[in-house]
């Protein structure tokens, strides 16, 4: 369970630059919970904060009831985080790139084993496994990504806006790998600027603007909420203007 | 307990680091045979330059060549030049041009009125013409002068006796040249040269590993994902800056390598070697060298990381290197006998100590311990410094 409360993060010598004025949500267990809004509206900050990346100026958060600030070696044993940037290290191996990560987590021996040969069968990444990912496409490195990022079996899955440059084939692999997550009682925090991704795939949507929520629940609640015909245009009409809806 | 196992975690993540930058740079195979060869290379081709450049003064110097314009005017010049091994030639009409252009070493003129001079009592003229800027002429100038010196004490001498005088009333002083310098001692400029590629072996042999498990992660876009795990900064630092250790010892190990197989085994000229190089100076070598085999890679990872991009780290590296180096080179020009101080700072003690071992000298174990306190506490703050770096938010907000 992912608990936010007041968030507040700004940028720049001043301060004047306001990332995330102040958002606070609940993501519950067992649940996709999506986090849509146009590009900029704090999305990646917010992320980054959760994964104890950057420190909030105000506000708290919390992770399985862990402090993100205060517990977060704690914090980073049980998330999984597939982030905005997710290099590989082109000269290892899919398996020795997902082997690392383990190792970090301090997994070893058979246990760690099983744990990447099953990863890389459900991720259907078999054939590439012992392949030096230098050459590996958007999708397949995508794929390795995740491996990496669930290697450690974490009971928080956060996903910086996972389907960037990937095509149809791989949007819907990853889906149906986010699906079994959540199958298994995890937590997922989805970050998307992509309406009908979220809309594909989660349960429950926070949506942001310029670092605020600006409205919050499933998709029919949220259509209910603002008077619309479809999703789109609620998010139109809750955003309260036309603003950064290129996908 | 729980203190012990927090303990055994952190060190196992540690290896995992450095098994993985190991691994990783090893797969560079072009980088790694790149600065490999050189290493090995270095030693040979360096040595055999120097040794014929050395083999070749000393020719010069042993059989003086020595072209002459009117040497009839003084036969018995002539004569003395050629028992004492000079070789004497007409000199061509052009020679101050040949001189000039560096083709002749030295020419001697004999003046048209020598023999006339002489027969009336006065002081026959000779000239030595030469151009004294250029390095590879000194030996056969000073070797001529010393000749001309040697004849005209031989001669005077012999008017002496012929009047009855002892030699020594014209000669009140008797200057004993006592060189202390041993074989091993001369030939400063090479110790110079031997001493200062050693350092710049320690130096730059973990150059390409720094840069890519620092720069190269953060341009590679795998920091971010690297520090959402467990490990802590100061952990990760300790594992980069292991492995880069590693591959700068390789580096050096093979480089005192060559020096030391070419030494021992190939044909290089008999010169007498200025200095030594057995398997007592490679251990003493990498005994000085330790403190720098392990400061360099902690200064490297912290340019590294400074840099936002490989290019921008390589830039500001290249500065770096180019001051380190610069050192024993302002020590060279100084000529100044060191102080004691000196063997504290980091590049020029290890210099002062890598002369002292080429020269056959005992290094005081207490020289070799002052030499070691100020690396190691820099390579503390070095480290503390890159994972304090690592841990900053800039990082991820300037993207």
């Amino acid at each position: 369970m992912i608990r936010v409360e007041g968030l507040v993060k700004s940028f720049g010598r001043k301060r004047e630059v306001q990332a995330v004025r102040d958002v606070s949500f609940v993501a519950p267990d067992g649940q996709i919970t999506g986090l849509l809004g146009p590009n900029g509206a704090g999305k990646t900050t917010l992320l980054r904060m959760l994964a104890t990346l950057m420190i909030p100026d105000a506000g708290s958060a919390s992770i399985g009831g862990l402090d993100v600030v205060r517990d977060r070696f704690a914090v980073r044993e049980r998330i999984g985080v597939l982030s905005d940037a997710r290099g590989l290290y082109p000269r290892l191996t899919a398996r020795e790139n997902i082997r690392y990560y383990g190792e970090l987590h301090g997994l070893s021996g058979a246990a760690l084993d099983g744990r990447i040969d099953a990863l890389v069968t459900t991720l259907g990444l078999t054939a590439l496994a012992d392949r030096r990912t230098q050459g590996f496409s958007q999708g397949e490195k995508m794929k390795v990504a995740i491996a990496r990022a669930l290697v450690h079996d974490p009971s928080t899955v956060l996903l910086d806006e996972p389907t960037n440059g990937l095509d149809i084939m791989s949007v819907r692999a990853l889906r149906e790998q986010l699906r079994g997550l959540r199958g298994a009682g995890k937590c997922l925090l989805f970050s998307s600027h992509v309406m009908q991704e979220v809309a594909a795939l989660c349960d429950r949507i926070v949506i942001l603007g310029a670092g605020r929520v600006v409205a919050e629940g499933t998709a029919q609640e949220l259509i209910a909420q603002s008077g619309a015909a479809s999703l789109e245009d609620a998010f139109v009409t809750l955003l309260g203007s036309g603003e950064g809806l290129a996908a | 307990m729980s203190a012990v196992i927090a303990q055994g975690a952190a060190w196992s993540r540690v290896a995992a680091v450095v098994r993985k930058e190991v691994r990783d740079a090893v797969r560079d195979r072009r980088t790694l045979l790149v600065s490999l060869l050189t290493a090995a290379a270095a030693g040979p081709i360096f040595l055999m330059l120097i040794f014929n450049l050395i083999a070749r003064q000393a020719d010069r110097a042993r059989e003086l060549q020595l072209p002459v314009v009117g040497i009839q005017h003084a036969p018995a010049l002539a004569a003395f030049l050629e028992r004492n091994q000079a070789t004497l030639s007409p000199a061509p009409v052009d020679y101050e041009a040949k001189l000039r252009a560096g083709d002749l070493d030295v020419v001697l003129v004999v003046d048209d009125q020598f023999a006339g001079d002489v027969a009336q009592g006065k002081q026959g003229t000779v000239r030595l013409v030469s151009d004294r800027s250029r390095d590879r002429a000194q030996a056969s100038i000073r070797q001529a002068e010393n000749l001309l010196r040697a004849y005209n004490r031989q001669w005077g001498t012999q008017r002496l006796l012929l009047r009855g005088v002892a030699p020594y009333v014209g000669n009140p002083l008797n200057v004993e040249d006592v060189d202390l310098a041993t074989p091993q001692q001369s030939g400063a400029i090479i110790l110079f040269l031997v001493a200062f590629y050693a350092l710049l072996a320690s130096i730059m042999g973990g150059l390409a590993a720094a840069l890519d498990t620092t720069a190269g992660e953060r341009e590679r876009q795998s920091l971010e994902p690297l520090l959402m795990t467990p490990a802590r900064p100061m952990e990760l630092v300790v594992g980069k800056w292991v492995a880069v250790v590693l591959f700068n010892a390789l580096v050096v190990v093979i480089t005192l390598a060559g020096f030391y197989l070419t030494l021992t085994f190939a044909p290089l000229p008999p010169v007498g070697a200025p200095f030594l190089f057995s398997a007592r100076e490679f251990g003493r070598f990498l005994v000085v060298l330790l403190p720098m085999m392990l400061l360099v890679p902690s200064v490297l990872l912290y340019v590294g990381s400074r840099g936002r991009t490989f290019k921008e780290a390589q830039a500001n590296v290249s500065v770096l290197l180019f001051v380190l180096s610069l050192v024993p080179a302002v020590q060279l020009f100084l000529q100044q006998k060191e102080p004691d101080w000196l063997v504290l700072v980091p590049v020029s003690g290890q210099y002062t100590l890598l002369k002292l071992a080429l020269r056959g000298e005992t290094i005081p174990l207490s020289q070799l311990a002052l030499s070691y306190v100020v690396p190691a506490l820099l390579t503390v703050v070095a480290l503390a410094a890159v994972a304090r770096l690592l841990s900053r938010e800039a990082n991820f907000a300037s993207r």
